[in-house]
């Protein structure tokens, strides 16, 4: 489920495969971000087959949203006829998206530094890092899938081994395709002006989550304190009568 | 540390069994596992090294410096306390690692991210390096915080323990690589000088001061080093009455050029005089001697200051402010060279803002700008108008055949009483062709065209009549030439014959003195010098040979004289030297002008 951007314009037909390049970048960054999360837990209590599978799924899911956004976007950088607004909507894009692609590659590069030195299938000794859970839900969050389940078969040291080789292989490609976009694409990173706010809105965040979360202390405090005032006037309005028809009765 | 050591190090306290104790840390709504304290981590490693309690400690603190290990109280001071204070392992991913640079990148989305959960309440060092950072990644700045946001929100599906968990793992990672000491980060985001704004003063110093630069503008009259003519040093003297307009136009520069000028302090402590308040500066040059002077005196010269300015009823009581005395007189018990400097920078601002400014307006400063001296450039052509050369020979000439008409007469001797001059020496006559040289005449095989005058006196001058102990020009060919000089000298010289000594009257002396610059004049670069082993001509043939005469014009004159007949006008002394050498016969005398004692060796 793609997240809508406010920033996304709101006219007609041009605007249809701009928004579907901003989808496309959003859905990146959402998964790049899930990817780091995921990441952090090797080596750590939490590490396990199912981690590894989840990081692989999240990984191979991410490689196919770069390969289509990098297709969308040099497509429609190369379009002669993108009028000038949009082709500086779709160079914010196209940053945003070798950021994005830099920021996984950095992590992929950790993760398979991490791999050879932490192996599940060879039992080594893994860091008590104080995690519990799993981090199962963050990687449904990255395939967009309500439910995942969890992996229970055992991986061994073969499986593990062809792993790192993909791993590595997949590292070279983003690699490849970094190299390329720096070289043949011409988008002057730094000229690009960022439109978006200096400090990310916390209240909308929030309110966005909020559906997500379960028993958050931080949501809905407003609305109860509101609450409670009106109810509490209410409340005095109420003994007000009552003292007044009390008075009336015995005077 | 080697980052592999530490690495394994830290593999081995998870060990279940030798590694270190783990506990459960009790937070308010949950509990997480696998918190250890910092007594036990200090034990192990004591254990498992072998080494003494300090060195663990000092161990236990580089691991947590590095990011191994982080507190979970206190979490910014990165040490090891080897108490009941937590520590948990840090995940790996935050590990530090020499192949992946701290990037900028990630430090921004992480405060982007502490913003959101903190509601826009940074710390301070946060909220400076978030500007820093949007200044120069906006360009990425969207992304940032686009993804700062998907963070949280993926944060936001973990369970609320390793939520936490995660969150202290983050900022321990960023207090160990952009550690929030304000010293450090002040340092980095101090603001710096424009450049504009330092190479503004330049220009200002350059175009004040470029008229007074003598590499850039001539100096008035001449600059003594390219013109021998002194004349510039004389005028800037110290103490001299009336300086020159561009010395006094340095004095409005600055303050410290005034009083750095000996002639423009003395001019400022004039009309300080006059306005009664001269104390301010003496104190100031009282300090300025305490601290440049010996550290002998140095306490007596601080009480007597105190005396004399500072004690209350001092006689000459200069004005400084409550706190700055109370400094100094507190200082002054224990007295040290720069213990009156905060009392003197006062005085130095007060006559600065005060003073300076009415001095520059004064009638003193106005007096000395007007009587100031400008002097003319140094006229090149017309150097010694009237001693043109054609006209030095002749007079030459003229006395060459007094001489020889009254006899043996005189003393061509300089009078020890001519003060030399010089620069006559050196730029005066003109250089002779060489072609014309008498074939007897060697010139100086390695001489110019116009040797100096010194090589040309001194290699022409027989060594009896040297001083080589006045140590100013001996080198080491000089005594050879003097000896080749002597020998042929006494060689092929005709001895003379005896004559008697002849009293100079003064008046003689005294115009053989003011003939003695015309004579300079004529000689100096003379080409067709006598070599090392050149001899002088002896004045039996004066007309005969006009180059040679031209040469010894300067010796020729005292050829003249058989030493036995010299007259010493004053030093007695100098005749009985004279006397022991008159078996020398035929010796010249050569008294270079510039030197002013001419004591005449025989010896040789």
């Amino acid at each position: 489920m793609p997240l809508s951007n406010s920033k996304v314009a709101d006219d007609g037909s041009s605007a249809q495969p701009q928004r579907e390049g901003q989808a496309m970048v959003d859905s990146l960054t959402k998964v790049v971000a899930c990817y780091r999360h995921l990441a952090s837990c090797i080596g750590g209590s939490t590490d396990s087959t199912s981690l590894r599978q989840e990081l692989r799924q999240t990984r191979e899911h991410a490689q196919t949203l770069a390969v289509s956004c990098r297709n969308h976007l040099t497509a429609r950088l190369r379009d002669k006829t993108l009028s000038e607004e949009d082709r500086k909507e779709t160079e914010l894009q196209w940053v945003a998206f070798s950021s994005c692609l830099e920021l996984f590659h950095a992590d992929m590069c950790k993760v398979y530094h991490m791999g050879s030195c932490f192996s599940v299938a060879k039992k080594s000794a893994m860091v008590q890092t104080g995690l519990q859970g799993g981090a199962t839900e963050v990687a449904a969050r990255a395939l967009s899938m309500p439910n995942l389940q969890e992996q229970n078969g055992e991986q061994t040291a073969s499986m593990e081994g062809l792993d790192q080789s993909q791993l590595e292989q997949e590292i070279a490609q983003v690699d490849r395709t970094l190299e390329d976009m720096e070289m043949k694409v011409n988008v002057l990173r730094w000229t690009v002006e960022a439109k978006g706010p200096q400090y990310a809105d916390p209240v909308s965040v929030d309110s966005a989550s909020l559906a997500l979360l379960s028993g958050d202390e931080e949501g809905g405090f407003c609305d109860r304190s509101q609450m409670f005032v009106l109810l509490m006037l209410c409340g005095v309005a109420l003994v007000a009568v009552v003292l007044s028809v009390c008075v009336v009765y015995l005077a | 540390g080697n980052r592999r050591f530490y690495d394994s190090v830290v593999l081995e306290m998870q060990d279940p069994k030798t590694g270190v104790k783990s506990q459960t840390q009790r937070l308010v709504i949950t509990t997480i596992p696998h918190a250890i304290t910092g007594e036990d981590i200090v034990e192990w490693i004591a254990n498992r090294f072998k080494v003494g309690a300090a060195e663990a400690r000092a161990m236990g603190t580089m691991m947590v410096a590095f990011g191994y290990i982080y507190p979970l109280q206190d979490h910014k001071r990165l040490i090891i306390k080897p108490d009941a204070s937590l520590y948990r392992f840090q995940t790996p991913y935050f590990w530090p690692a020499q192949q992946w640079p701290v990037e900028d990148t990630d430090y921004a989305i992480y405060l982007a991210k502490r913003n959101i959960r903190k509601k826009g309440m940074l710390e301070l060092h946060e909220q400076e390096q978030y500007n820093n950072l949007h200044k120069w990644m906006n360009h990425k700045w969207d992304f940032i915080v686009m993804q700062a946001k998907e963070q949280y929100r993926a944060g936001k599906e973990r369970k609320k323990p390793d939520r936490v968990v995660f969150d202290c793992q983050e900022r321990a990672y960023w207090v160990v690589h952009r550690p929030p000491i304000i010293f450090t980060q002040q340092c980095i985001m101090r603001p710096r000088v424009k450049s504009s704004v330092s190479i503004g003063a330049l220009v200002k110093y350059s175009t004040t001061y470029k008229q007074h630069d003598p590499f850039l503008y001539p100096c008035l009259p001449s600059n003594p080093w390219l013109t021998d003519d002194v004349t510039y040093w004389q005028l800037n003297m110290q103490n001299i009455e009336n300086p020159t307009k561009m010395r006094v136009e340095r004095w409005t520069f600055s303050f410290g050029e005034l009083l750095s000028d000996p002639r423009g302090r003395d001019d400022f402590r004039l009309f300080l005089k006059k306005e009664f308040s001269g104390e301010n500066l003496a104190f100031w040059e009282a300090c300025e001697d305490l601290k440049w002077g010996t550290a002998a005196t140095m306490k007596e010269k601080a009480q007597q200051i105190y005396k004399t300015f500072l004690a209350r009823g001092a006689p000459r009581w200069i004005n400084i402010d409550g706190k700055t005395m109370e400094i100094t007189v507190k200082g002054l018990s224990h007295p040290h060279r720069y213990v009156l400097d905060a009392a003197q920078t006062h005085i130095y601002m007060l006559m600065k803002k005060d003073s300076y400014g009415r001095y520059l307006k004064s009638p003193v400063f106005k007096e000395t700008q007007k009587k100031a001296v400008a002097p003319e450039p140094h006229n090149f052509r017309l150097r010694r108008p009237s001693l043109s050369p054609i006209i030095l020979r002749q007079q030459e000439e003229e006395q060459k055949a007094k001489l020889a008409a009254s006899g043996p007469v005189d003393i061509t001797q300089l009078c020890r009483f001519t003060a030399p001059v010089p620069h006559l020496a050196v730029y005066t006559g003109i250089c002779e062709n060489q072609s014309t040289a008498s074939p007897g005449l060697m010139t100086l095989p390695n001489s110019a065209a116009c040797p100096s005058p010194i090589s040309v006196a001194i290699d022409s001058t027989p060594a009896s009549e040297r001083r080589f102990d006045s140590g100013g020009t001996a080198s080491s060919h000089f005594p050879s030439i003097a000896e080749s000089a002597e020998t042929s000298v006494s060689e092929e010289s005709q001895p003379p014959p005896p004559k008697s000594r002849v009293a100079l009257s003064l008046s003689r002396l005294l115009r053989r003195g003011c003939n003695a610059p015309s004579v300079f004049a004529s000689l100096s670069p003379k080409c067709a010098v006598t070599a090392g082993g050149g001899r002088v001509q002896p004045l039996g043939e004066p007309l005969a040979q006009p180059q040679p005469k031209r040469i010894a014009n300067f010796f020729q004159i005292k050829v003249d004289i058989p030493p036995e007949c010299r007259i010493y006008p004053i030093d007695s002394e100098d005749e009985e030297e004279e006397s022991s050498g008159t078996a020398r016969g035929g010796v010249k005398e050569i008294i270079c002008p510039w030197e002013s004692v001419t004591k005449h060796d025989g010896a040789g």
